[in-house]
């Protein structure tokens, strides 16, 4: 009872993470429609920037995280000015190479500039003791990474329902064409919601790379958002952050019950398993639209 | 389609249909052939050829993707997983039992059998060709982002858990599966070199190429062109899309199975390294950067795609970051040729092609 309540717990803390970087691709694939493959990249690159500001520069935590969003949002734009706005209205094999290619184009450029090491932060930004309540034990990074990804939850929930981009956001996702006759600039609305997908990513990274460290396998871990973003349907923001939390705590639950019988890193595999049958029965996710296809 | 020649005219539809329509496309595909069976092997070194015995590798592994993308609209990013199958189902059947064989925890019984390479071969596509069906089957019910997933699955699950973990046990020689030079014959004739590799590369590439042109001819290529360019209509017309779309990931799936299968003879060991996931995205760029749905365009892509990184090779030689400049390379490949040349390099053939057919009188 304890071993499922700790599991819980620390799926929940590990999966709003997860679900802060789906609330990212969502944003994206409502807006513009774009499939993303590049969310793990997108990870790294803001992971990157915050540790170096932190380590080399000797910035302090919450301005160096500040200054991932920021390089985050300036990348965003440059990505959806240069590459992706061309591509609007173009199949969709074209716009999920493309990001694919980016995929691998900022890998290599990371690998370039950061190298192929493991990195931490140093000094450490959350300290090592655990935090024990009742029979729980979690740790520091875990709970930074929950705080962190609230807020940041909170911040563009209310961004996207209150204020007057967000709005323009939504009507766009409901009707390009009729939100463009309503005098709404798609190209604000699609450069918006890359600035957001990537600072929403990188944010995700700082939590994934300090927990074990930083290096270039913790975009695999961003990879893990597509499951989430399918289960909960493509294009609700509600379902991205639902699938993202069911997704940290069944990873946390195959890593603590399975991993007995079945040894060798099911946990890692499991969630993209898991989507696959959930696909089958499912095939527009837990709240995704419905679409009615015609000739 | 091709234009034809400025002057030549058809007579029956036997000339329509056949394979190469004029008597200088035939001269020319044969010349071309004679140069690549007879003359390179002879005369290029063996680097050059062990680089063409990679192109080779990727246009057979390449052929199953652009059969899956290009003629039934199936997107796959997965398909390292299949043709690390049939590189392990050939190995595993074909080696016989290790020095050490007597920890053999997972059914020794039924491998290490020393079977014959040719039937390995015949095995591995099958046994790949069913793996791959059975990761196509959610295509009967998602398209379009769903199939991607379940193919990303197929690569995790596959490679990285079943084969890493469990197939890799098989044997009892650890992570590796090493390849011993001269354990691959095919009858009397032991594949130890390059050059060897080399006549077996050639003549699978031929054939896969023949086999791929001619199925789009056929009636199951029809349905598959009928489902790329929409479902909802074959299905009307008739066409039972399950069955065809299960097809067509069971004809690729024996094409990975046949390209893994080739490749041992190139590698020292076998490893689930060999397989990682971003094969499987390299080989969706050689056909995009090819040409999607064009069969020549596959084996351009190929070309292209190795031999640029032969380019950035000889640049970042003895480097560790070349790993780094191949991405590098490969994602601004990518993006550039999406971005500015979205028909692919079979497209600029196919229009220089004209461009000589038809001069002098080179309007449409």
């Amino acid at each position: 009872m304890e071993l499922l309540l700790q599991l819980l717990v620390s799926g929940i803390l590990v999966g709003s993470i997860y679900a802060l970087v789906a609330l990212g691709w969502t944003l994206i694939y409502k807006s513009s429609g774009v499939l993303n493959l590049a969310m793990g990249e997108l990870t790294l690159v803001g992971a990157y920037v915050c540790l170096s500001l932190y380590n080399n520069w000797g910035v302090p935590f919450p301005v160096a995280v500040l200054g991932s969003l920021v390089m985050g949002a300036i990348l965003g734009l440059l990505v959806e000015r240069l590459v992706l706005r061309p591509l609007i209205g173009k199949p969709v094999l074209t716009v999920i190479m493309v990001t694919v290619g980016l995929s691998f184009l900022l890998r290599g450029l990371v690998g370039l500039i950061w190298g192929t090491d493991t990195v931490v932060f140093d000094p450490p930004v959350f300290p090592a003791e655990p935090i024990r309540i009742g029979p729980l034990i979690i740790s520091p990074v875990f709970l930074g990474g929950f705080v962190a990804s609230l807020i940041l939850l909170a911040f563009f929930v209310w961004f996207f329902q209150g204020t007057r981009w967000g709005l323009a956001m939504q009507a766009t996702a409901d009707d390009q064409m009729a939100a463009l006759s309503l005098g709404v600039s798609a190209k604000l609305v699609y450069a918006i919601a890359w600035a957001i997908a990537f600072m929403a990513a990188g944010v995700g990274g700082i939590f994934l790379g300090s927990i074990n460290g930083l290096n270039i396998s913790v975009g695999h871990l961003g990879l893990l958002v597509l499951p989430a973003v399918v289960l909960g349907g493509l294009n609700s923001v509600p379902g991205a952050i639902a699938g993202g939390l069911i997704i940290g705590v069944l990873q946390n639950l195959t890593g603590g019950y399975l991993d007995g019988f079945i040894p060798g890193g099911i946990k890692d595999i499991f969630p993209l398993a898991f989507m696959a049958v959930i696909l089958l029965f499912k095939p527009y996710g837990l709240w995704g639209w419905v679409k009615i296809e015609r000739v | 389609m091709f234009r034809l020649p400025a002057g030549t005219y058809f007579q029956s539809y036997r000339q329509a249909h056949s394979f190469w329509p004029t008597r200088f496309m035939a001269f020319r595909m044969i010349f071309l052939l004679i140069v690549l069976f007879a003359v390179v092997p002879f005369t290029f070194s063996n680097y050059a050829l062990s680089i063409a015995n990679r192109i080779g590798y990727t246009i057979l592994a390449a052929m199953g993707v652009q059969l899956l993308i290009g003629f039934t609209g199936q997107l796959t990013l997965g398909h390292a997983a299949f043709v690390a199958v049939g590189a392990y189902v050939s190995a595993i059947f074909t080696l016989t039992a290790a020095d050490n064989a007597s920890f053999s925890p997972f059914w020794g019984f039924l491998t290490q059998t020393g079977m014959a390479y040719p039937l390995s071969i015949l095995l591995a596509c099958l046994i790949a060709g069913l793996w791959s069906v059975l990761f196509g089957l959610p295509s009967a019910r998602v398209k379009g982002f769903g199939i991607i997933l379940t193919t990303m699955a197929a690569q995790f699950i596959t490679v990285d858990f079943v084969i890493a973990q469990y197939v890799s046990q098989i044997g009892g020689r650890g992570h590796y599966f090493s390849i011993p030079p001269g354990s691959l014959k095919i009858g009397g004739w032991a594949l130890t070199g390059d050059r060897d590799a080399y006549f077996l590369m050639l003549i699978l590439v031929t054939g896969v190429t023949v086999a791929m042109i001619n199925w789009k001819r056929t009636r199951p290529g029809r349905a598959w062109i009928a489902i790329r360019d929409n479902d909802i209509a074959a299905e009307i017309l008739g066409v039972d899309i399950v069955r065809y779309k299960l097809l067509a990931y069971f004809a690729a799936g024996m094409l990975a199975g046949l390209a893994g299968s080739f490749w041992i003879t190139s590698l020292f060991f076998v490893s689930p390294e060999h397989f990682v996931w971003s094969n499987s995205l390299w080989w969706v760029g050689v056909i995009l950067i090819g040409g999607v749905g064009a069969v020549d365009g596959t084996i351009f892509g190929a070309i292209f795609l190795e031999l640029m990184l032969v380019l950035v090779n000889s640049f970042a030689v003895a480097n560790i970051l070349f790993l780094y400049f191949k991405d590098i390379a490969f994602g601004l490949a990518v993006i550039l040729f999406l971005l500015y040349e979205p028909n692919g390099l079979s497209y600029r053939w196919w229009q220089v092609k004209n461009y000589f057919y038809l001069w002098p009188f080179s309007y449409k």
